[in-house]
């Protein structure tokens, strides 16, 4: 008679233990953020996955990159495979991190790096780490980006556990929420993010004198580490730096990456010293004064870029293969659409 | 055996990580009062030197806003120089021979949990313990509902309170007279909560090894006059307080005056021991103990709200940084009149109206487990394993979703390791 007491008794407390770990994971999925239709910056990570595979230039940077260059236009103008791994302010460290978590999935021929993020030495917000790696899925470079990138108030267990961190929204759950409680929704055209809007440069802020222009040992050893990860799976690194007015980017930091492509063969294009032969207007090609361009100068951009890339790195021009021509095809019908609304 | 080793081990092993002079002085004084109380019973000479010694360094540390004298803290050590002095009372007088396992010894001084917020343990009582150990089902199960218990009075409860009284404190000019006494009400629940919360952790994880420690709270507001709250509250300090100061003092042996002072004494000595910006809170408290049943009256909770404004108010002393803020804080609330500002303030005083629903809720669980205290315990024993594991995960749930921790948040640190 005992036995099957026994058993009763371990299998009901099983059952229990079942019922509260889907509890956890439940409450869980419901108060961490969607990024569905607010703060969409953060699930650009996530869309990668169901996109991952078949690119021949991957971007990797922060705003500048997602902002600026559209690899639907690459695609429209040279049949350029391209795909953007850009988030919110995007450090040195999660370029990488982020890289190597990318040749997991493919092998580009060409990786785009901006290097407006060299001037960033140290973590600068917790904000901004969440934006990047709370959707990226398990992995070693997983592990490393939160190591690397973590402030001193954030602990490595509130990643792992959410949470940890986003308990404090029950009071502040919206309809998003519920809505995209069991699915997500993209908004990216292949990293890229769309902004018509038209909102002119004016008066720039004040160009700040700056105690010391020299970027930071952690930004080289980063840099040096990416460098050596293209190395290593046989991808061009090329270095950019993309043509937004401000933050400054000062004439010292421009020197520091010409010396150091120099040094290592690399390719370092600055669109700030372009703007002209690229046809940018800043009274009608930004969305935000300046910082970043909007759908009218990113596409004049990618446009302008496509050239380069097409010419200097042997891409292949897929709009002959049929395959992978349908599927840009529908992606290019979708980015229309969405450009024309 | 092997089990009380490796508790020691990993206790010492975690009070390393706050750093190693504190390891060297916990060691040291182990191994001191060890050997002291060894030679006790033939050399009683040696007590005063040693005990002089402890007492005159903790006093030296408390003492320190006033001499300027400087000398670092280790963790715990008002918790450990007090279980000192009465291990070695107690050999001295004879109330049990010295201890000669080491192990033992250093066990129940260096035992990490109680060292961060005591209970302030007697040797024999934890001797007893260690001896009766057994780790078994309803043990654990029981222990580790009381350790989530306490992380919700800590993490739910206390830190929800802890946010307004913050916001209220921080400006002491700009927050007089209504906003003042909701400070010092909510404070009382802040550093219950708190402080009965950390030691629920003590004794539930203590309970989960199989380790029966002393209570350290029953209840105590729901006591009906300041001094029944002090034998509730704090209990194994206000034991030590009267076996160690009050009684060889004469206690209550040589007259009514005799007894006012031996108690105003004690109450100062229990101020100095928190700190000297404490000597005036004990002074206060001392005179409220001295007055007895005298502002009792036959409306139970007539006296039980009395008393918790009483002892609010005198939290006073805790809540702003130096006397006369706190002075002036108390002085306000007979000068200033502003409960409706305070009513229209309510929501911008660091708790949004969800917060403020689940504090208000939880302030009701912790009132009916006060209030039923043994009878849910019983509950709780007699439910299946399966229903145990079912309240624990419950309830932990609530701490994961509706405690302030993290980020934005500092409240998990504790309020009473600090003394």
């Amino acid at each position: 008679m005992e036995r099957p007491n026994k058993f009763k008794t371990v299998l009901s407390v099983f059952m229990v233990l079942l019922v509260l770990i889907a509890a956890f994971l439940l409450l869980t999925r419901l108060l961490e953020p969607k990024y569905a239709e607010t703060l969409t910056e953060g699930s650009m990570i996530s869309q990668y996955y169901e996109e991952a595979g078949g690119h021949e230039v991957i971007f990797i940077g922060d705003c500048e990159v997602y902002a600026n260059f559209s690899p639907m236009e690459l695609y429209r103008q040279a049949g350029i495979t391209a795909y953007v791994r850009g988030t919110p302010q995007q450090l040195l460290w999660q370029s990488y991190y982020i890289l190597e978590e990318t040749f997991t999935y493919e092998t580009p021929k060409v990786v785009v790096l901006n290097v407006n993020a060299m001037r960033y030495s140290e973590p600068v917000n917790e904000a901004y780490n969440r934006l990047t790696i709370d959707n990226m899925r398990w992995s070693a470079s997983k592990v490393g980006i939160i190591q690397a990138s973590m402030t001193q108030e954030e602990t490595f267990w509130s990643y792992v556990f959410p949470i940890l961190r986003y308990h404090s929204r029950f009071d502040e759950l919206t309809k998003e929420d519920f809505a995209y409680f069991f699915q997500n929704k993209y908004s990216t055209y292949n990293g890229y993010q769309m902004n018509k809007a038209v909102n002119p440069v004016g008066t720039l802020p004040t160009k700040r004198v700056l105690s010391d222009y020299q970027f930071g040992d952690i930004c080289y050893e980063y840099l040096d580490r990416i460098r050596e990860l293209c190395e290593e799976n046989g991808a061009s690194l090329v270095l950019i730096k993309a043509p937004s007015v401000y933050p400054y980017w000062y004439d010292e930091y421009d020197e520091q990456m010409e010396e150091y492509a120099a040094q290592y063969g690399l390719d370092f294009y600055n669109f700030l010293d372009v703007t002209e032969e690229i046809g940018i207007d800043y009274s009608t090609d930004t969305y935000d004064e300046g910082l970043h361009l909007n759908l009218s100068g990113a596409t004049k951009l990618s446009v302008y870029f496509a050239d380069i890339l097409s010419q200097e790195y042997g891409l292949t021009d897929y709009r002959e293969d049929e395959e992978i021509s349908a599927v840009y095809n529908e992606k290019l019908a979708a980015y229309d659409a969405a450009a024309a609304e | 055996m092997a089990m009380e080793v490796l508790i020691l081990l990993a206790g010492l092993l975690i009070y390393a990580g706050y750093g190693i002079y504190g390891l060297c002085w916990l060691g040291a004084a182990a191994i001191v009062t060890f050997l002291a109380g060894l030679a006790l019973p033939k050399r009683k000479w040696l007590f005063w030197p040693v005990i002089i010694v402890n007492a005159g360094l903790l006093a030296v540390i408390r003492l320190q806003p006033v001499t300027g004298v400087g000398i670092a803290a280790p963790l715990g050590v008002s918790y450990f120089t007090l279980q000192i002095i009465s291990y070695l009372a107690d050999v001295r007088r004879g109330k049990y021979p010295p201890e000669k396992n080491p192990l033992t010894f250093a066990l129940y001084l260096t035992y990490f949990p109680h060292l961060l917020l005591g209970p302030i343990e007697s040797f024999d009582h934890m001797k007893k313990a260690l001896g009766e150990r057994k780790i078994t089902w309803d043990g654990l199960s029981a222990g580790a509902l009381r350790a989530v218990w306490g992380a919700f009075k800590m993490l739910v409860i206390s830190a929800s309170a802890g946010v307004v009284v913050g916001a209220i404190s921080a400006s002491p000019e700009k927050y007089q007279g209504a906003y003042a006494l909701f400070a010092m009400l909510l404070y009382s629940i802040e550093l219950y909560g708190d402080f009965s919360g950390g030691i629920d952790i003590v004794l539930g994880v203590s309970q989960m090894l199989g380790l029966g420690l002393s209570e350290n709270f029953d209840a105590p507001y729901f006591s009906q006059t300041v001094a029944e709250f002090w034998r509730r509250w704090h209990m194994t300090l206000g034991d030590w307080l009267k076996n160690y100061i009050y009684i060889p003092l004469g206690g209550n042996r040589k007259g009514k005056a005799r007894r006012v002072l031996n108690l105003i004494v004690t109450f100062l000595i229990s101020g100095l021991w928190h700190g000297v910006h404490y000597i005036l809170w004990g002074l206060f408290n001392g005179i409220l103990v001295s007055l007895g049943n005298c502002l009792k009256t036959k409306y139970k909770t007539l006296n039980r709200a009395v008393t918790y404004l009483l002892i609010s108010i005198l939290w006073s002393f805790f809540i702003w940084p130096d006397t006369m803020t706190a002075l002036k804080s108390i002085a306000s609330l007979f000068t200033t009149f502003n409960y409706g500002a305070l009513a229209a303030d309510i929501l911008s005083l660091g708790l949004n109206a969800g917060e403020w629903i689940v504090f208000l809720c939880s302030l009701i669980i912790l009132w009916m487990n006060d209030w039923k205290k043994d009878r849910l315990a019983v509950a709780f024993a007699g439910f299946s394993p399966a229903a145990r594991v079912a309240v624990i995960g419950a309830l932990g749930l609530l701490v994961l979703v509706f405690g302030m921790y993290g980020i934005g948040f500092e409240a998990e640190q504790f309020i009473y390791s600090s003394f």
